[in-house]
């Protein structure tokens, strides 16, 4: 695994952060939750006690005068609105008002909901009432099974023409009695009608334009659905119907009215308008708030769910995202919480307040917390983990670099290149600087070893020249014959140690040569065409052939040191060659450099050989050799060919008759 | 009258063998093994000649020093270089300080003795101006082999005794190619091929201060070189 790799891990532990993140986010959901359960149930409690006692706001009925004589005997057997009669109508609250079609369509669905009166069999009429806002909504559906208009075009009031009709009556807010009934000639709109005796007893059938409706026969009777405004209305309400089988026929009355005088029977249960408003006062946004009776129908509402889900469906992506990752399944969306409505003297429960919020708010809340903690965190993340992987790249850079210097700082042949300098503080550059150290050292100890053998010579060349000028002397002076063979072995000697001498140091006069010589423009073929012309003269038993190019072969760099290096090759292919042989030297260009070749026919070089034929000091004769040799030529042909820029290689031919020098002179 | 040769070296053998071999040459010798013994005796009397080793006891140049010191107290006194040093920096520092040869230690004493006797000769060609000598002219060149003068469009060019025995060889036989060894045995020096070649570029350099367009010597890679008119 790479340093690279590793450190990216590293910076993906970090993710860490955004995981516990979530976890954080789930607790405080649950502990917003639960403050959010605590502080509804305060609020509902808080509106609960505001509505203590307001029996006129649930009930409309006004609070009895605190110096009522009565009152604590009527009390004490409870509120009378609390014992329902069989006759009492409880409105539903509905939340929009019915189109008055003579259609129940647009009424809710709720069959608890209806009232049933019946006579007997056949006469029987089932009726819904329902409050919006300030009016009061009556559906009547009556069992008929012979419904009957009244005659059309003539006076309301002559009985002859009377049909089916339906009588209203309720106190009104005075509590006076009053009745209105509602007759029709055609299906369609209906408004009610008042009876008024005038001063002198004539009777008129005032139309009642408060009171309006639509009358629509259905299977087995009729319809009828109309609104009262609640402001005419006090406490009692009724409905009797007369059902007639012919016109002008005595009818079967029946419902919650008393017959005889069509006075209430039943009350009508039903909050204030100013409830409704009440409650409005403390609404926002996601809150819903709803006053029920004791029985848990429903008083007066204000509702504005709707209005918090609006808002909260234009979640960004993200958001939504990260929600996947916190919300548990099966979370409640709605909070809920109730408390009872008690009395004036705080002993019997006369509503129930009912709170509901949506969810939304405070998932907004841990949404908008969890968004931006999350971003946050990843960008966090995100940066560590760049900053990491980067940090690793630049570590893993710096540490290749180092390994290729140290690669490439010692040659093959043990030459040291400079190694790059670092001003790096840390434990890299430590090890930069020790590497650096080393092969400084390694270096002078190098240079030491390859300037030993011209140090040598130079101790071992005084010596040398006493036993040279002694045996000078000696030449002149009176030597028995019989010494002078010893003598001429001496002198022998001393010459074969002086040839060592100065190949010992060869190897630095050409350094230093080549260190001193000036590079110029010249074509290679003429200088190797002169100097094999006379190598053939210096070597007659050898043959030579040249191949050169036809085009000059233009490079920078010291002919002189070029022929020297031709020299060098040729004693060497001279010397590993039979007599007679030919040896090729061939003048190549490829596209950066010349080169030349010099092959000899001859043993094959060994494969441990190869690498090391171009060392100084190092050689692999085999065989008596009157030559002192020291391996330095192909020394000398490696530092000539390094100095052009180039390099020398040895290989054996293809058929392995010989070996082939190759030298690449850099163009 | 002998000749004074004096010889500063430090190696008692050596000086020894050399001051040998000068005597039985007919020569008078001084030896002296430092640098002070060597001045103070210069001081009261001037040598005919002066081998002088570059490495002196604990002067590791103390000959470039007496070379310098010996110079300054005359200017004809032929002064030449001997040591184990072979170094081409060495030789090019001697030659500029004066020294009239710079020759390694591995020469023979034959040799050594041949190089004294030549130098002495052009010593005393020089005081003598007005027997002529052997002159070779080739173009621009003028070779005044008694006196070892090399003069160029009658310029003096300052040679050393090698440089003007290897441009002798060269110009005495203009367009024949001679080899390093024919060189060196005309110059009467064992030396390497490297050596010639420097030896050669100095040539050419001293010749091309005075002409820069000079170019008499040429090489023929592989054999040697050749003087062209």
């Amino acid at each position: 695994m790479s340093l690279r790799l590793k450190l990216l891990l590293l910076g993906l532990a970090t993710l860490v952060l955004p995981w516990g993140g979530c976890q954080y986010a789930r607790e405080m959901e649950s502990a917003l939750r639960e403050g959010e359960e605590n502080s509804l149930q305060a609020v509902s409690q808080t509106i609960a006690a505001s509505l203590q006692g307001r029996t006129d706001l649930l009930y409309r009925e006004a609070p009895p005068p605190a110096n009522a004589p009565d009152a604590p005997a009527d009390e004490s057997s409870g509120h009378a609105f609390l014992q329902s009669g069989p006759y009492d109508l409880k409105p539903l609250a509905l939340t929009a008002a019915p189109l008055l079609d003579g259609y129940s369509d647009d009424w809710p669905h709720d069959p608890s909901a209806w009232a049933y009166f019946a006579k007997d069999d056949r006469h029987r009429f089932g009726i819904l009432t329902g409050v919006y806002e300030r009016m009061l909504y009556v559906l009547l559906e009556v069992r008929d099974e012979h419904p009957l208009f009244d005659a059309p075009g003539t006076n309301p009031l002559d009985p002859g023409i009377f049909g089916d009709r339906v009588w209203l009556g309720f106190e009104d807010s005075q509590g006076e009695q009053r009745q209105v009934f509602l007759a029709a000639t055609a299906p369609g709109a209906v408004t009610a009608r008042g009876i008024e005796t005038g001063e002198y007893g004539q009777q008129s059938a005032p139309l009642e334009p408060r009171i309006r409706g639509a009358w629509q026969p259905m299977s087995h009777g009729y319809r009828i659905e109309l609104r009262v405004p609640l402001s005419m209305l006090g406490n009692g309400f009724g409905v009797l119907v007369d059902d007639r089988d012919a016109r002008g026929a005595e009818p079967v009355s029946y419902g919650t009215l008393r017959s005889d005088d069509l006075h209430t029977l039943g009350r009508l249960i039903v909050a204030a308008p100013e409830l409704t408003a009440y409650l409005a006062q403390f609404m926002q946004p996601g809150l819903k708030l709803a006053v029920t009776t004791p029985s848990g129908r429903v008083l007066a509402r204000a509702d504005a769910l709707a209005q918090m889900r609006g808002l909260g469906s234009e979640t960004p992506i993200l958001a939504r995202l990260y929600r996947r990752f916190v919300d548990r399944p099966g979370t409640r969306q709605l909070l809920e919480s109730s408390a009872p409505v008690y009395d004036r003297d705080h002993k019997t429960v006369i509503g129930e307040l009912e709170v509901t919020q949506t969810a939304n708010r405070w998932i907004r809340l841990r949404d908008h917390a969890l968004m931006r903690m999350l971003n946050f965190s990843l960008s966090t993340s995100a940066v560590a983990v760049t900053l990491m992987f980067a940090f690793a790249a630049w570590l893993a850079l710096r540490l290749s670099r180092l390994r290729q210097a140290s690669e490439s700082a010692l040659t093959r042949s043990g030459l040291i290149t400079s190694f790059p300098e670092t001003d790096a503080r840390d434990e890299l550059g430590d090890v930069a600087r020790g590497f650096s150290t080393l092969l400084q050292r390694l270096n002078e100890y190098t240079s030491y070893l390859r300037t030993l053998a011209g140090k040598l010579a130079h101790e071992i060349r005084t010596p040398l020249t006493i036993v040279r000028s002694s045996l000078d002397n000696l030449e002149s002076e009176q030597v028995p014959p019989s010494a002078r063979a010893y003598l001429e072995r001496a002198r022998q000697g001393s010459e074969r140690l002086n040839a060592i001498l100065i190949a010992m140091g060869a190897a630095t006069r050409v350094e230093e040569a080549i260190g001193g010589a000036e590079r110029v423009s010249f074509d290679l073929a003429p200088v190797l065409e002169s100097a094999v012309a006379a190598y053939r003269g210096a070597f007659p038993e050898r043959a030579f052939r040249t191949e050169l190019p036809t085009e000059p072969v233009v490079i920078r760099g010291a002919p002189d040191l070029i022929v020297q290096m031709l020299d060098k090759l040729i004693d060497n292919a001279v010397d590993f060659s039979p007599a007679a042989a030919l040896i090729s030297v061939r003048l190549r260009l490829d596209a950066q450099a010349a080169l030349i070749e010099v092959d000899n026919p001859g043993p094959a070089l060994a494969a441990h050989v190869q690498g090391r034929l171009f060392e100084s000091l190092w050689q692999s004769r085999a065989g008596p050799d009157s030559r002192p040799h020291f391996g330095l030529g192909l020394y000398i042909v490696r530092l000539i060919a390094e100095f052009h820029g180039g390099e020398a290689t040895a290989a054996n031919l293809p058929d392995g008759s010989g070996v082939r020098f190759v030298v690449r002179l850099a163009r | 009258m002998k000749r004074l040769v004096a010889i500063v070296e430090d190696e008692p053998a050596i000086r020894d063998n050399y001051a040998a071999a000068f005597m039985r040459e007919g020569y008078a010798v001084r030896t002296y093994a430092n640098r002070a013994q060597a001045l103070s005796a210069f001081a009261a009397r001037l040598p005919d000649l002066a081998v002088i080793d570059i490495s002196l006891e604990d002067e590791p140049e103390g000959g470039f020093e007496l070379c310098r010191q010996l110079r300054a107290l005359s200017a004809e006194l032929p002064i030449i270089f001997l040591t184990a040093r072979d170094s081409e920096l060495d030789a090019v520092s001697g030659l500029r300080l004066g020294a009239d040869d710079f020759l390694t230690k591995d020469l023979s004493l034959a040799h050594l003795i041949a190089r004294v006797n030549a130098l002495l000769r052009r010593v005393d060609a020089l005081r003598r101006p007005d027997t002529p000598g052997e002159i070779v002219r080739r173009g621009a060149l003028t070779l005044d082999a008694e006196r070892m003068q090399a003069q160029w469009d009658g310029q003096v060019v300052l040679l050393s005794l090698t440089e003007f025995w290897i441009v002798h060889a060269l110009a005495r036989h203009p367009g024949h190619v001679r080899n390093r060894q024919q060189l060196m045995d005309a110059a009467n020096v064992v030396l390497d091929d490297n050596t010639i070649t420097s030896h050669v570029k100095r040539i050419r350099r001293k010749f091309q201060s005075i002409d820069p367009k000079f170019d008499a010597v040429q090489t023929v890679y592989g054999m040697g070189y050749r003087w062209v008119e």
